[in-house]
Order: structure tokens, then sequence, then C-alpha cells
């Protein structure tokens, strides 16, 4: 009996190291790419709509034949948007397969793992960070952001706000984090270049809920528009609430992270002409024509958030890179995929984004004023697109 | 199987490891972790050096919590003090690693010291408070003090480099930081060996009655901050070097919830408990994940199941502070004083 166990539990522990082993994969003939994705923790509703958007396109892309002969395999690993298991992930990732493109979950992730992306110098990786320091192709070569950094997020509503009323008064309110403070420097320039008044900048606390304060500090500046950054929702609807309440008459816009068509409806009456900048068409935009969102609405009928959009267009820049790559003649290295996504100019991305894009450093710059109209539930456009210089 | 240990010297009694099955445990243990690095890949290798870290943070806050009975939630932002301590002196003077590991723990020292002046005068859940609010001022600090910290950005740090031999992969850091984490757990095991150590005992069971005893709290209270930090600087240090990158938010105060949770699952005011619950809260929603991997899943019932991951970490947890108080040191005791007979007793 005691063996029949002892044999019994020989077996079971043998099972699991090699389970434990690394998959040994069919190395040629496949571009592989790798995700740190926040699947759960408090980034999870931009991680859920990240993974459907690459595991979409992947799948697209592979029951079209795939690139060039190679299959697209995409190997996800949720991170908790905590780094170190961030990092876990990307160790074990690529320790068991062979990675040419990488998703990163945040900026500090993006930081953390630059070395190793100089190190290996085998892939190229994009992510959930528009932080402005990771558009400097000296200090990070092999990263790049799929849409305009902060600042440059910033320059496309500021450029909109200066020819919509030159000489404005323009808020800055973000929060004491990193991602908060990320545009506000750089941006102070770019509002006085563009003759623009920046008359009070508002740093909240990270998580505050109360802003009474900040609302008196807002209304003795009496700005023309108060840009938001370094939040998700909160306490967005509170300032506007507050803000309507007093009877100020400023316009309040957002960016990136704030802009989703459910995270501004969530703010309920006070959205209504809540203003911003998103790099990408929302997928129910059907004003101009755009193959690729026919075929996202084909795929999935119900509404799909814009972290879907930006992991859609992550997984097509990869595949573009790899393909010019292939086609070159070029063997894949993390240098070789940079310079064929350095070479991609006016590239239509299928209506992703209402123009062509060229990449020439570590960013897209460009974007568009969207509006919130409450009535009809959705964002709708407030200019053309912009593309910065 | 152990038999015939009878202890026939103070010496032999007093003795941290008293037989030779533990001798020949140990002989095991330090050949496996010779062998390791030659055997795991790189992510293997990466949770080693995380789990060296974190040992080496949690046995500092159980010489705090588990053996003076002082409830502390500032552990984390000390490692962020030898964290930035590290990553300065790397950045700016570009001193010996192992000097800016101990300069790291020696100004996490002098925090901490701060930090516990309060611990004369209150106790329990109100220290954890007075700690949260040390955790909130150094924050600020790592975030606006822009000369040395660099403000939200942080400090880039170089990799450590000894002796010409730079220590960028984890292969490398293993043979730096695992030393280092047997070095620091050993000291704090003889700590309670010493009159020190058994004064933070007495502090800790009775803190009246060890006063009455001639021990003065407050020198012993501080002291057993400072130790504390002193560990937590390191273990920040390491840290440093360990992610490259140090911003104010690398310390979060969920870190400390962290390692209070890991003393406690691994079971307060033991050695071991310190490392059992270490290895615990780093590898245990790792091992969830790997066994999530092995099952013949979807990608979506992946992304499904991510929460419900999060959810059974949660319920261990709880499931270990209810079924088993005393913590994993104690299912260990028990596994092992079940072979002490074994098996001559059925």
């Amino acid at each position: 009996m005691r063996r029949t166990v002892l044999k019994s539990l020989l077996a079971t522990a043998v099972l699991a190291a090699t389970a434990g082993l690394p998959a040994v994969q069919a190395a040629d003939k496949e571009i592989v790419i790798g995700g740190s994705i926040p699947m759960s923790g408090v980034f999870a509703f931009a991680g859920i709509g990240i993974h459907a958007g690459i595991q979409d396109y992947v799948k697209m892309v592979n029951d079209a034949g795939g690139i060039e002969g190679h299959k697209l395999r995409y190997v996800p690993e949720d991170s908790a948007y905590k780094v170190d298991q961030s990092v876990a992930a990307f160790k074990k990732i690529t320790s068991q397969n062979k990675v040419n493109f990488y998703y990163g979950d945040s900026t500090a992730f993006s930081k953390t793992i630059n070395p190793e992306l100089d190190r290996a110098g085998t892939m190229i990786m994009s992510g959930a960070s528009f932080a402005t320091e990771l558009n400097d192709p000296k200090k990070y070569p092999y990263q790049f952001i799929a849409g305009p950094d902060y600042t440059q997020q910033f320059g496309i509503l500021l450029r909109y706000i200066a020819k919509e009323k030159p000489g404005a008064k323009v808020a800055f309110v973000y929060s004491d984090t990193e991602f908060g403070r990320d545009p506000i420097e750089s941006s102070r320039g770019v509002a006085k270049e563009m003759g623009l008044n920046v008359a009070i900048e508002i740093m909240t606390p990270p998580g505050a809920v109360d802003v009474s304060t900040e609302i008196a500090k807002l209304r003795r500046a009496r700005p023309d528009f108060t840009i938001f950054h370094g939040y998700i929702l909160g306490p967005i609807p509170e300032f506007i609430g507050q803000a309507r309440q007093l009877g100020l008459d400023t316009k309040f816009m957002g960016t990136f992270w704030t802009m989703d068509n459910s995270t501004v409806m969530q703010m309920g009456d006070v959205a209504e002409g809540f203003m911003g900048v998103m790099p990408y068409n929302y997928y129910y935009d059907t004003a101009t024509p755009a193959p690729m969102l026919d075929k996202i609405r084909a795929m999935r009928p119900e509404y799909q958030n814009v972290p879907y959009i930006q992991g859609f267009l992550s997984a097509m820049l990869y595949a573009e890179s790899a393909r010019r790559t292939i086609a070159a003649g070029k063997e894949m290295t993390a240098a070789n995929f940079k310079a064929a996504l350095n070479s991609i100019e006016n590239f239509d991305t299928g209506g992703l984004i209402g123009v062509p894009i060229t990449i020439h450093g570590n960013t897209i710059p460009v974007g568009r004023i969207y509006r919130a109209d409450t009535k009809a539930k959705r964002m709708v456009p407030a200019s053309d697109w912009i593309v910065l210089e | 199987m152990r038999i015939g240990t009878a202890r026939s010297s103070y010496r032999h009694d007093e003795s941290l490891f008293d037989s030779r099955t533990q001798h020949g445990w140990l002989a095991v243990l330090a050949v496996a972790l010779l062998g390791f690095p030659f055997l795991a890949d790189e992510y293997w290798l990466y949770l080693a050096c995380l789990v060296a870290i974190n040992i080496a943070s949690t046995t500092g806050l159980n010489i705090l919590t588990g053996y003076t009975g002082l409830v502390s939630l500032g552990q984390a932002a000390f490692m962020g003090i030898g964290a930035y301590t590290v990553a300065a002196l790397e950045q700016k003077l570009g001193t010996p690693v192992l000097l800016n590991l101990l300069a790291g723990g020696f100004v996490a020292m002098l925090g901490g010291l701060v930090v516990g002046l309060p611990s004369l005068r209150v106790k329990g859940l109100y220290l954890a408070i007075a700690t949260i609010a040390a955790s909130v001022v150094l924050h600020f600090v790592f975030a606006n003090w822009h000369a040395v910290t660099g403000g939200h950005s942080g400090i880039t740090v170089a990799p450590a480099e000894i002796l010409g031999v730079s220590f960028d992969t984890s292969f490398r850091l293993y043979w730096l930081f695992v030393p280092i984490t047997i070095l620091m757990v050993l000291g704090a095991a003889n700590l309670f060996r010493t009159r020190i150590g058994r004064a933070f005992i007495a502090i800790r069971d009775r803190d009246i009655s060890a006063e009455v005893l001639g021990i003065p709290l407050l020198r012993y209270k501080l002291l057993s901050f400072g130790l504390s930090s002193f560990y937590a600087g390191v273990a920040g240090g390491m840290w440093a070097y360990f992610f490259r990158v140090v911003t104010p938010e690398s310390f979060p105060l969920i870190m400390s919830i962290f390692f209070l949770a890991a003393v406690i699952v691994g079971g307060m005011g033991t050695i071991l408990g310190a490392i059992l619950g270490a290895i615990f809260m780093t590898m245990v929603p790792e091992a969830l994940k790997l066994i999530v991997g092995w099952l013949p899943l979807s990608a979506d019932a992946t992304l499904i199941l991510s929460p419900v991951r999060t959810i059974v970490f949660g319920a261990l947890i709880v499931g270990f502070l209810v079924f088993e108080p005393l913590g994993l040191q104690e299912i260990w005791r028990r596994i092992r004083r079940f072979f002490h007979l074994w098996p001559f007793r059925a």
C-alpha cells in the first residue's frame, strides 16, 4: 500500500516537474508577441480590452495566412498591474519563447525592463504607457507608443484651444503622481508658444475626493478651458459638478485614459460637453470608411473600449514591422524591427486612426478632439484630425 | 528520524542547529541553493532573487512585529529609504556595492529610530497608524526632494558591479542576494539568543513587566525599530539593484501590508515563519498562475480565471489565519515532529 502511495506521489511529482519545464515551441516560421497584461487588479478594465484587441488582430492575421509565411503567436500573462509580477511575466514568457514583440502594462514596467530589452536586442516593445519620457529613441531605442505621448496629447488639446479661442485662459488640473505630473512642465512652454495663458495649475493628492478648495482656486482663475490629467474618472465628475453649481463657465477636457466612452458616460449628466483628445476612432465611428473597424464590429458586435483599439493597433504595428523586416530579407532583431517601424510613412490603419500615420520617433503624434453627447451616449468628433509635426 | 540527540552541554542546548539530522538537511539545502542557478531558467532565478529580497525584509519586520510586538506598516517606506540611498550613492558617488547596501541599511535605520520614537507612548493600532503617517511623509520626501530622489521620475540605477563583474542578470544577482539574505537571517536567528533578543521578547509579552525587570523600554523599542529598518534598508537596496529604477511609487502602502501579511501567515515571532511567509506571499500568486497555465483552457478562460486567482490567494490567507493561527511554521513544526519518531511510531 505504502509503495503504491509512494509511486503515485513520485508520478505526480514527475508530471508536475515536466509540466513546469519550458514548453518546446516550433521556433521557426512564427512571430511571437508576449505581453504583461493587467487582466486583474486596478487596471483590469484596460487590460481586458488590450488582451482582446491583440488576440483579435493575431487571429485575423493568422486566418489570412500569416505574415510572409510566418504565423503570429500571442503569449499573454496576467501582471495584476504590479511591476514585480509584470517583470516575472516577462521573464517567464521570454525564457520559454523566442519573443519578437512585447506589450508592457505600465510606465514603471517600461522603465524597469528597458535594460533587458537593450541587452536582449531581439524584441521591441510598446504598451499601455503614454509617458513622455518613453518618447526618447536614444534612451528607449526598442520601445514605442502606439499613439501620442502625454505631452503631445496636451499639444493637440492646446492647438485646438488656440484655434477655437486665441489667447484663451487655460487651467491644468492634475494628480500628484508620475502619471499626473508627466506633461505639465513641458506643456507650459507649448501653451505660451501658442499664445495661450496658463491661468492656474492645480495639483490634487492621489485619490482625492473632496475638491472644494481646488474649485475655489479654479473659480478665482476663471479659465476658459480646464484640462484634467492623471486620472481615470474620479475626481473629475465632482470637479465639473461643483464648478457648474458655482456657475463657472469653463470647458472641461481630458486625456486618453479618461476618454473611453464608458468612462465619460459614467460621469452622468455632468459629462455633457466634456471634451478630450483621442488618437483613435471609437468603435462606433462610421462617418468615414474604416474597413478595420467594420471587421472588429463583425467579430465583436458589442462595444469595445479604447484600450481594445490600442491593443489592436499595437498588434497591427508589430505585424507591419515584422512584415517589412522579413520582406527586406533582414534578420528578426530589435534594431531591424525598430528601423522597419520607423520606415512607416502614410500608413493606412484601416480607419483605426482617421488619417494615414507616420512613425518617425517613438510615438504617433496624431489625435482628434471629441465631445460627449450624453443623449446619444456617445463621443462625437469636435475637430478634424490634428497631426503634430 | 531523529533520535539520540540528548543535549549534554549548555553550549549544545543553545546551538541553532542541534542534531545531525538537521546538519544533514542543512547540507542538502546548501547543495540545492548552490545547484539551483545552474538548473533554473531566468524566470525561476528572477523569482528566487525576489524571494530573497522579500525574506530579508520580512525577517526585519518580524524582529519588530513578531518578536517585539510593535505593529508597523512602514516597512515598504523604510525599504524606500534604503533603495533611494543606494540609488543616489550609485548614481552620484559610484561607491562600492556592499558599502552602498550597508549605507542603505544605516540610513533606513536612522529613519526607523525617528519613526520609532512614538512607540514608547503608543501601541497596537495607534502605532500602526503612526507608521502609516511616517510612510506618507517619506513618500512626500521621495516625490519632492528632486536633488536627491529625482522627483516623480525617480532614479535609474546602474547594475551592481563587484571586481569588474556586472550583476545585470538574475543569475548573477542570485549570487549576491542569496548570501546576503542568509547572513541577515542567521543574524536575526542569533539575535534571539542574546540579551537584546530576549529583551525584545520580554517587551512583546508584557512591556511593564519588562521594565520592572530592568529593561529600558525606550532603548530597546528604538533598537528594535532600528534593526527592523536596517533589514528593510538593505532589502530596499537589493530591490534597487534588482529593478534598477526607483520611483516614489515603487514602495506603496500595500507593500507594507504584504510584509505584515507574510509575517502573520508565516508565523509571528519565529525565524522560519518569516522565511515561509515571504515564500508563500511571493510564490503563491505565481504558483496559481502556473496551475491555471497547465489547465487546458483557452486564452479567454485565462482572462476569466485571473480575478478568480486573486480570490483564491485571498481565501488561502484567510484560511491560514482561521485554521492555523500560528502560521506556516507551525505546520512545518508538526511535520517535523511526526518525522522525529518515524517510522517507529505509527
